[in-house]
C-alpha cells in the first residue's frame, strides 16, 4: 500500500504546476509566517480560494506548503524582532534573540529553517509510513467507530485551545450546528435555509473561515499604534554552514522531531504545545555551559524542528482518518473535500496516488524549504519592514477577491463579513475560534455516521458501547472531559489561593 | 473597551438567538417539511435540536461559573483605549459598505476607494503615495485573478470588466 501509493503519486507530482506551485507555497509561507499577526492558517485561508482552482495534487502542494513555510516563517520575525511571527515560534525567541543580539543573527535563522525542514522531513517519514496503517486499521471501522472519533476529535481541540473547556466546548458546537445548514442527506429537508437558494448548501467553509479568522484579525490589526511604523530590521544572509551547525546537535534534532510528531498526532496539541515542550525537555538534558536563555543554538533547534515535525504529525490522524488535529489541518481537509476527495480509509484504498502526491509535495516543501528558505531570507527581511498600513488592505482584497472566486457570489461576501463581526466577538469574550472550524469539518461525518449507526443499531445508543473501539473511545472521551474538569477546578484553586496570599 | 462580563453577555445572547432560530425552525419549517419527527434516517430535525440543547446547556454552565467566580473581573483593554476601537469601528463600516456597492458599482470603481480608505484610518497621510499604492493593489489584484485564475470580478452596471 505504501510504495504503491507512492509510485502512483509520482506521476501527479512530476509536472511542472505541482513542483512549482509547492515551491510558490513554501516562499509565500515562509513570507507570511514572518510577518506578524498572520501564520500558516492564515495563509491557507486567504489562498484556499486560489487553490481550489488548480488541479488537486499542486493546489494541495501549494496549501501543504504554505503550512510547512508558515511554520517555519515566524522563527525570522522572532529572532530579528522579538516579535513572534506565529504563535509557534514563541518558543524560538528564547534563545533566538539573544543570539541575533550576539551578533548570530543569520546563523539563528539559518538554524530555525534547517530545523525546521529536518523536522519536517522526520515528521513526513512518520507520515509515510504511519498514515498508511492507520488507514488500514481504521478501514475496519463501521459508523460507530467514526462519529465517536469525530466527538474525541471535537472534544480533544476543545479542551486544550482555550482556558476554558466551557467556552471550547461552545466554539465547537458552534461549528456543528452551522455544517447542518442546508439539505439534509438523509431525508433531502432543507434545514435553517429560510427559503433562500444561497443557504441550499449551506455557508460556503471559506466564507465562514476568511471571516472568523482574517476579518477579525484585520480588525485587531488595525487597533495597534504602530500601523505607520517602518520596523528597523538589519539584514541576515543565512549561509548552508548552517546545516553542518544544526547537524551538530542531531540528538536534540531527532528528539524535538519525535516530540513534534506525536503531539501533531495527538488532535487538538499543536505546533505550540510541541514546542515548549520540546525547548523544556532539549533545557533539562542539556550541559550547563551551552546556556540555554542566552542564546543556545539547542533552544532554535529544538523549538523549529518539534513546531514543523507536528505538522507531518498532524497530518497522519487527518488523512488517515478524516480527524484534523487542528485548525490548519481541517483546512487542508476542506480543500481535500472541496477539490472532490474524501480524507479517510476510503481515500488510501480508492485514490492511492492523490495519498502519494500528497506525500511527495509533503517532503518536497521541507526539502524546498531548506533550499530556498536560506536562499531567500534576505527578502523576507525587507518584507518585515513594511509598515502595516500596507499589510491590512492587502489582506482584506486577498479576501474579497478570493471569496468572491470561489462562487461569482456577493452573497459569500456578506457572510465573510458577518462571520468577521462574530469572530471579533467571541475573541473579545475570549471564546477560541479554532473548534469552531473542527466542528464545521467534523460535523457532516459526525452526524451521517451518529445517524447510520443508530440506523443499524437493534439497541439504540447501546451500539456505542457494544463495538470495543468504540467503546474505548467512548471511554477517553469521558476521561478527556473529567480530566479537563479536575484540571480547570485545580487551576482556579491555584489561583484563589495565589489571590488570598497577595491579599495577606 | 468593554468589561469581559458586558461581552460574554454579549455572546450569551447571541447564543440565546442561535438557540431560538434552531427551535423556530424546527417546529415551523422542518415540521411542514415532515422531517422533524421519525427514525434516524428520516428525523433531519432531531440533531440540530440536540446540538442546541447542548449548546443551552453550557451557555447556562457558563453563566453559573461566571455568577460564582471569585476571580476579580477583568478588564478586556490589554493596553486599548476606546480611541483605538474607531479604527476597527470605521474599517468594517468602510467593508460593509464596499461590500454593498461591489455588485452595483464594479470591482474597479470600488476597489481603489476602499483600499485607500483603509489606508487613511491607518493614518496615513500621504495622498499621492497612498493614491499610487491603492491603484496599484487594486489593478494588481484584478490582474492575477483575472488573468491567472479566470474569475470574473463584478462589473457593475457599467459592465467595467478590463480584457487584459
Amino acid at each position: 500500500m505504501l510504495f504503491e501509493s507512492l509510485a502512483a503519486g509520482f506521476e501527479l507530482f512530476l509536472t511542472p504546476a505541482a513542483i512549482g506551485l509547492t515551491l510558490i507555497g513554501v516562499l509565500i509561507g515562509l513570507l507570511i509566517g514572518a510577518l506578524p499577526g498572520l501564520g500558516p492558517l492564515m495563509g491557507i485561508i486567504l489562498l484556499l480560494p486560489v487553490a481550489i482552482s488548480l488541479p488537486p495534487v499542486a493546489a494541495m502542494g501549494f496549501l501543504i506548503a504554505i503550512f510547512v513555510g508558515g511554520s517555519c516563517g515566524g522563527s525570522i520575525s522572532a529572532i530579528l524582532l522579538r516579535i513572534p511571527g506565529t504563535p509557534l515560534a514563541a518558543a524560538t525567541l528564547f534563545d533566538g534573540y539573544p543570539m541575533a543580539q550576539n551578533g548570530r543573527a543569520s546563523d539563528a535563522i539559518g538554524i530555525a529553517i534547517t530545523a525546521s525542514a529536518i523536522g519536517g522531513l522526520i515528521g513526513g517519514l512518520v507520515l509515510i509510513v504511519g498514515s498508511p496503517l492507520l488507514a488500514r486499521f481504521a478501514s475496519g471501522f463501521a459508523p460507530p467507530e467514526y462519529a465517536i472519533l469525530a466527538i474525541t476529535g471535537l472534544f480533544a481541540i476543545a479542551v486544550i485551545s482555550g482556558d476554558s473547556l466551557i467556552k471550547g466546548l461552545i466554539a465547537g458546537c458552534f461549528g456543528l450546528l452551522l455544517a447542518t445548514i442546508g439539505t439534509d442527506e438523509f431525508s433531502t429537508g432543507y434545514r435553517f435555509t429560510f427559503g433562500t437558494h444561497h443557504m441550499l448548501n449551506g455557508f460556503h467553509i471559506v466564507a465562514v473561515v476568511v471571516g472568523l479568522f482574517a476579518i477579525s484579525e484585520m480588525a485587531y490589526q488595525i487597533m495597534g499604534r504602530d500601523l505607520l511604523k517602518t520596523p528597523n530590521v538589519k539584514i541576515a544572509r543565512p549561509g548552508f554552514g548552517s546545516i553542518l551547525l544544526t547537524l551538530r546537535h542531531w540528538k536534540n534534532l531527532v528528539r524535538s522531531s519525535g516530540i513534534g510528531v506525536f503531539f501533531g498526532a495527538l488532535p487538538g496539541a499543536g505546533g505550540v504545545i510541541s514546542s515548549f515542550t520540546s525547548y523544556a525537555i532539549a533545557k533539562a538534558w542539556a550541559k550547563p555551559e551551552e546556556k540555554y536563555g542566552e542564546g543556545a543554538e539547542g533552544g532554535v533547534v529544538a523549538t523549529e524542528a518539534a513546531n514543523n515535525a507536528t505538522v507531518g504529525g498532524t497530518l497522519v490522524p487527518s488523512l488517515a482518518l478524516g480527524i484534523p488535529g487542528d485548525a490548519s489541518s481541517a483546512m487542508l481537509l476542506g480543500a481535500l473535500l472541496i477539490l472532490g476527495f474524501v480524507p479517510g480509509p476510503i481515500l488510501f484504498e480508492q485514490q492511492p496516488e492523490m495519498v502519494g502526491g500528497i506525500f511527495l509535495v509533503y517532503m518536497s516543501a521541507n526539502v524546498f524549504l531548506l533550499i530556498a528558505g536560506i536562499l531567500v531570507t534576505p527578502v523576507f527581511v525587507y518584507v518585515l519592514r513594511i509598515p502595516k498600513f500596507y499589510l491590512i488592505p492587502v489582506v482584506l482584497l486577498l479576501c474579497s477577491i478570493g471569496t468572491f472566486a470561489l462562487q461569482a457570489s456577493v452573497f459569500d461576501l456578506m457572510v465573510m463579513l458577518g462571520f468577521g463581526l462574530v469572530g471579533i466577538l467571541f475573541r473579545a469574550a475570549n471564546y477560541p475560534l479554532s473548534p469552531i472550524v473542527i466542528g464545521i469539518i467534523l460535523g457532516p461525518i459526525l452526524e451521517n455516521n451518529l445517524r447510520r449507526a443508530l440506523l443499524i443499531s437493534r439497541e439504540g445508543y447501546w451500539i456505542f458501547l457494544d463495538r470495543p473501539v468504540s467503546a474505548i473511545l467512548v471511554c477517553i472521551n469521558v476521561s478527556l472531559i473529567i480530566g479537563a474538569i479536575w484540571f480547570g477546578l485545580r487551576k482556579r484553586k491555584q489561583k484563589r489561593l495565589m489571590v488570598a496570599n497577595d491579599e495577606i | 473597551m468593554p468589561s469581559a462580563k458586558t461581552l460574554q453577555w454579549m455572546v450569551n445572547g447571541f447564543l440565546a438567538v442561535i438557540v431560538a432560530i434552531v427551535f423556530q425552525q424546527v417546529y415551523t419549517s422542518m415540521t411542514e417539511q415532515g422531517i422533524a419527527s421519525g427514525g434516524p434516517y428520516n428525523n433531519g430535525a432531531s440533531y440540530p435540536r440536540a446540538i442546541a440543547i447542548a449548546i443551552a446547556v453550557l451557555v447556562v454552565c457558563q453563566i453559573f461559573v461566571d455568577r460564582f467566580s471569585t476571580e476579580p473581573e477583568q478588564k478586556m483593554d490589554n493596553g486599548i483605549e476606546a480611541s483605538d476601537l474607531r479604527r476597527p469601528m470605521l474599517l468594517l463600516i468602510v467593508f460593509a459598505v464596499y461590500l454593498g456597492l461591489l455588485k452595483t458599482l464594479g470591482y474597479h470603481l470600488t476597489t481603489t476607494p476602499l483600499v485607500l480608505g483603509i489606508m487613511l484610518i491607518c493614518g496615513a497621510r500621504n495622498i499621492p503615495k497612498l493614491l499610487f499604492s491603492a491603484l496599484t493593489m487594486s489593478f494588481a489584484f484584478a490582474y492575477i485573478f483575472e488573468n491567472f485564475l479566470n474569475v470574473v470580478l463584478p462589473g457593475g452596471i457599467f459592465s467595467l470588466n478590463i480584457p487584459w
